[in-house]
């Protein structure tokens, strides 16, 4: 029987969107540095933000692969996007989307999916980042629910989201298995938001301070069986390096696109700046990142989809591609030459934005570790 | 009233705006030319999605192309059309517009009752804006081409507006009828990603048809089934000796002023 | 039905692969080799001098047409006046007329029109059939294809040309699957093949990046549309012909459509096609305010305004003002094109233009295929230079001195 292949039906058709409707305002978008509630609600309107959960629950019936596609369509565009949709497809909504009531999938998850509410994650604080055993928001059990008690930091979509999944510590004593993870609407009283921190990149990303003051919750607000938090988190970890990798191949190929282009249009000295070895060397040297970077995320998108377990894959794919993410943005902007210094022109932007893909999803001081670990050090 | 049936045409088509001509020797480079649901065509489809949100309609789209061609259906189905028909045979191959609108308006016929089809003005690889009117000739329908505007539907009539080189015409159409649309009729919307995904399952509610399938022979469809043939093709080369201007911004224009004043192309004393 | 190459019989001229209108046939060592996307169109068969082409399709007969004959022009008018590419069509039609040895016949149906056959006698018209009606007052689809299905079944003319406008467009494909002909449409030539005595219909395909002739063998008239704007017109003084009124009735109920309301858009005085310089802008323009640069120039050297369909779309300028395969055709003397890269869409609308100079800051770009003189550089540079050069007559001292 004929039938279209999902996976280059569904790059065509967001490639499409990115191209038309992304690409043109992206500049814009970035040079406001707001929340871009209007192209948050049009990726919304395309069912993107449901790609990893089945049809009859809401979602659009995908799986990591294709998100990933969607990742880096929209990462190409802009990053900043690309990093407000993973938020809001994987870490924003999955443990809402596994353990919470159907009440609360409702009310929150399905307005998510259309890009209604704004979904985030609160893992982070000021004194445990790659530390989670450090996590020292506490989450105190009473008769009506829970007590919370603690600050967040660097929380993607802080400043504009309609619910929080939070990491708390139930149990200091625990470590570990005192970890778990809390729905938390915004309006629920003894939440605040502190502004926006002003940041090097994907300045239209809002990530901001978070601070639970006696916010107090029901006991079905406890998302996934107590202690096992950790291990919650760990499930989508590989998923969550890999999607990394796929922003990450994103903004390599919005580089390299940009640099050939540049190279063709740019003459000096009686010719296209194509013409001159040094930069084939480095639109060479960018093309092979490329290439590799998107065989090992896709090989690491497959093997979750196959169920495998990958999460050295993942981290190997999260942090080459996101090196090469960081050359590529290096590159472009020597490629257009002054114009590459310029905030007119869109490589000073891979430049910027390459940054934000060091930190999310483990540390490369962190992961580089773990890999040499992993091969048998 | 019952349900509206509308059947929507579309072809898929080389992204035409991309092609490049290879400077050397002129001619096309196919190679890396994305195929592109032809653009009107995604005009008819949202005209016909949004007329079964407001009316209700059952929307069936209707392609003729190479296996690959499935992909136009599956975005039609993606934005919100019920079922696909692919016609899709070798015999098809190298058709006219006299064999394509034949071969479509059999197989529309094939599907049975239906009260409009809505069909891009026309496609960019061809250019040609005859498949519509021809279809419905052999269907024997009333027909609108560059409708802009779909004003109003009635069980038995429709009122539109055309757009003219000069002006609008507003047109009522008794039903059946058949509609070619032009860009500025709508804004078509991207497919919705669950029902995108849906239309590349085993079990997506598309169908491809043979030309064995409709009953033709061979010499029916496609190039033998035609009147009209290619005799030749080239490049439309032109004649002109390129000159390049050299030089900085003002060496450059003082240059042309030269060249176009030379020929006297301009008063000298602008 | 295929086609094939005996591989011992090919010496790798790659005839076949220069006449294949379908690119489906490649070198595979020494040899040709034809690919899947082969239509069998039997293209490849005559150029062969090794024979190597081999077909097992049964040669199509063609039936004996020698009782149709003359040229016949469907003469378009709105609102009692005739349209330009009418006259156009009635010129070519006498060029071709007198290769053939066939009259010229214009045919034009409406209301209170009866004056317009001088004209069309005057432009080249021997004979004008002319149907009035009320029916007819208004352009509809049926009606028309009606009237000129009996006329053509009727009168047997050899070619019928139309103008490829909205309602020649409209009308055109309807009355060849009426009458069961095959049409060719927006031709930008037409000549007549000397053995054959065929038409031969020239048209831009594949989005206008290549030229295809085509013809007509197998059903009569030979029917096309012509784009407006590319063929000439000639006025011959003192030409006679003969005008024959037809009475056809057409029933109210037999027409399916009824024009509720038609506004005419007021003309604008603007017409590309008469003026004699063009200052085009495409998408390097970049914004409205880069098309108020182009229409100073445009001002300055006494031209019109025009604009890609990316520069319509963008909304910098009014469609009116679109030149291109789905704009206007013009022929300026002098056509200047700022940040168009020339896709052959837009090509097709300009490449009759006398001159051409492009300016733009890709040297790939196409466009510079088709101009008589480039400038690699951006246009927000090079404009203003032009400009300010026009009006200070600085340009002069630029050539002889040379350079910063």
């Amino acid at each position: 029987m004929i039938r279209s292949n999902a996976e280059e039906l569904l790059r065509s058709n967001i490639g499409r969107f990115v191209d038309s409707e992304l690409i043109p305002k992206a500049q814009e978008i970035d040079a406001r540095g707001e929340f871009p509630m209007e192209m948050f609600k049009k990726i919304g309107d395309m069912g993107v933000f449901g790609i990893r959960y089945p049809k009859n629950k809401g979602g659009s019936g995908g799986n990591t692969t294709l998100f990933c596609i969607i990742c880096e369509e929209i990462a190409r565009g802009l990053m900043s996007m690309g990093a407000i949709t993973a938020m809001q497809c994987l870490m924003g909504t999955n443990f809402l989307f596994h353990y919470g009531t159907d009440e609360m999938r409702e009310r929150y998850f399905l307005p998510a999916m259309k890009g209604e509410k704004v979904a985030c994650f609160c893992l982070t604080e000021p004194e445990a980042g790659s530390d989670l055993g450090n996590v020292s928001t506490i989450a105190r059990k009473t008769a009506d629910g829970y007590v919370i008690n603690g600050m967040k930091t660097w929380v993607t979509n802080g400043p504009v989201a309609d619910f929080y999944t939070v990491l708390c510590q139930t149990d200091p004593e625990k470590k570990f298995r005192g970890l778990n993870f809390f729905f938390i609407p915004r309006q629920t009283p003894g939440v605040s938001v502190s502004k926006p921190f002003d940041l090097l990149g994907t300045r239209t990303t809002l990530i901001s301070e978070l601070a639970f003051s006696d916010v107090k919750i029901p006991h079905h607000h406890m998302l996934g069986a107590e202690g096992l938090g950790m291990d919650n988190l760990l499930s989508i970890l590989s998923e969550i390096r890999t999607m990394t990798a796929a922003l990450a191949v994103g903004l390599q190929r919005a580089a390299l696109e940009d640099s050939i282009r540049y190279a063709h249009e740019r003459a000096q000295f009686g010719k296209t700046i194509a013409n001159y070895q040094l930069i084939q060397a480095k639109i060479a040297n960018m093309a092979v990142n490329l290439e590799a970077s998107r065989l090992m995320t896709y090989k690491a998108a497959k093997m979750i989809d196959n169920k495998i377990q990958c999460l050295k894959e993942a981290s190997m794919a999260k942090y080459f591609a996101t090196e090469g993410a960081c050359k590529a943005g290096d590159e472009v902007t020597r490629i257009f030459g002054a114009y590459g210094y310029s905030m007119e022109y869109s490589a000073q932007r891979y430049y910027r934005d390459n940054r934000f893909l060091l930190y999310g999803g483990g540390t490369h001081e962190i992961l580089q570790p773990n890999i040499a670990k992993w091969v048998g050090l | 009233m019952k349900q509206m049936q509308i059947i929507v045409l579309v072809k898929q088509v080389p992204d035409t705006t991309e092609v490049r001509l290879d400077p050397k020797t002129g001619n096309l480079i196919r190679e890396g030319v994305k195929s592109i649901v032809n653009p009107d065509d995604r005009n008819a489809v949202e005209a016909a999605v949004s007329l079964k949100e407001k009316y209700g309609a059952k929307i069936t789209v209707l392609s003729m192309g190479p296996p690959q061609a499935i992909d136009a259906v599956s975005e039609a189905l993606g934005m919100g059309a019920d079922k696909g028909i692919l016609l899709s045979d070798r015999a098809f191959a190298g058709a006219d517009t006299w064999a394509t609108s034949g071969t479509l308006g059999k197989a529309i016929k094939k599907l049975g009752d239906f009260d409009l089809i809505i069909a891009g003005r026309q496609a960019i690889d061809g250019d040609t804006a005859q498949i519509g009117p021809q279809v419905a000739e052999y269907l024997d329908v009333t027909q609108a081409t560059y409708v802009c505007g779909i004003d109003e539907v009635r069980p038995d009539a429709i009122v539109v507006k055309r757009r003219l080189e000069d002006g609008i015409e507003r047109l009522e159409l008794r039903l059946p009828a058949l509609l070619t649309v032009v860009g500025e009729l709508n804004r078509p919307r991207y497919p919705f990603v669950g029902r995108l995904l849906d239309a590349c399952r085993e079990k997506a509610p598309i169908e491809v048809w043979n030309a064995a399938d409709l009953g033709f022979k061979t010499a029916d469809v496609g190039l033998e089934g035609s009147l009209t043939h290619v005799v030749r093709t080239f490049s439309p080369k032109s004649k002109r000796q390129s000159e390049m201007l050299e030089g900085s911004a003002r060496d450059a224009a003082a240059s042309l002023i030269g060249k176009i004043l030379n020929k006297k192309l301009l008063r000298e004393t602008v | 039905m295929s086609v094939w190459i005996e591989t011992d019989l090919c010496n790798g001229c790659k005839r076949c692969i220069k006449a294949c209108p379908y690119d489906a046939i490649e070198m595979r060592g020494e040899k040709a080799f034809i690919l899947e996307r082969c239509t069998s169109c039997g293209s490849c068969i005559s150029v062969c001098k090794q024979e190597a082409v081999k077909t097992d399709a049964v040669p199509r007969t063609i039936p004996d047409f020698s009782d149709w004959k003359g040229i016949w022009v469907f003469a378009e008018q709105r609102d009692g006046e005739l349209l330009r590419v009418s006259l156009e069509l009635l010129g070519k039609a006498k060029e071709l007329g007198g290769e053939l040895e066939q009259g010229v016949s214009a045919v034009i149906l409406g209301k209170g029109i009866e004056r317009l056959c001088d004209t069309l006698i005057r432009f080249g018209a021997d004979t004008v059939h002319l149907v009035e009606n009320e029916s007819l007052r208004l352009y509809r689809t049926a009606a028309y294809t009606k009237v000129l299905a009996r006329l053509v079944q009727q009168f047997r003319p050899s070619v019928l040309l139309m103008g490829a406008t909205h309602l020649g467009r409209d009308l055109a494909p309807r009355l060849s699957r009426r009458i069961g002909v095959g049409l060719t449409a927006d031709c930008t030539e037409l000549s007549i093949d000397k053995t054959e005595k065929i038409l031969l219909q020239t048209r831009p395909a594949f989005g206008g990046n290549v030229m295809a002739t085509i013809a007509n063998r197998y059903s009569r008239p030979q029917m096309a549309t012509v784009r407006p704007g590319v063929m000439k017109t000639s006025e011959i003084p003192g030409q006679a012909g003969e005008v024959v009124c037809h009475d056809f009735k057409v029933e109210e109920k037999e027409i399916g459509t009824k024009v509720l309301e038609l506004v005419r858009e007021k003309k604008k005085k603007t017409d590309l096609s008469e003026s004699n310089i063009i200052v085009a802008g495409g998408r390097g323009v970049g914004d409205r305010k880069g098309f108020v640069l182009l229409e100073e120039l445009a001002e300055l050297m006494g031209g019109e305004l025009a604009g890609t369909r990316v520069a319509v779309e963008e909304g910098w300028i009014s469609q009116d003002r679109q030149v291109g395969q789905t704009g206007h055709s013009v022929r300026p003397e002098l056509y200047v094109a700022c940040g168009i890269s020339g896709a052959i869409q837009h090509r097709a609308g300009m490449m009759n233009s006398r001159y051409v100079a492009a300016i733009n800051k890709d040297p790939r770009a196409p466009i510079f295929q088709v101009a008589d003189w480039g400038i690699v550089g951006d246009l927000h540079e090079v404009v203003p230079e032009i400009i300010k050069q026009l009006k200070t007559g600085s340009w002069n001292k630029q050539q002889r001195g040379g350079g910063d």
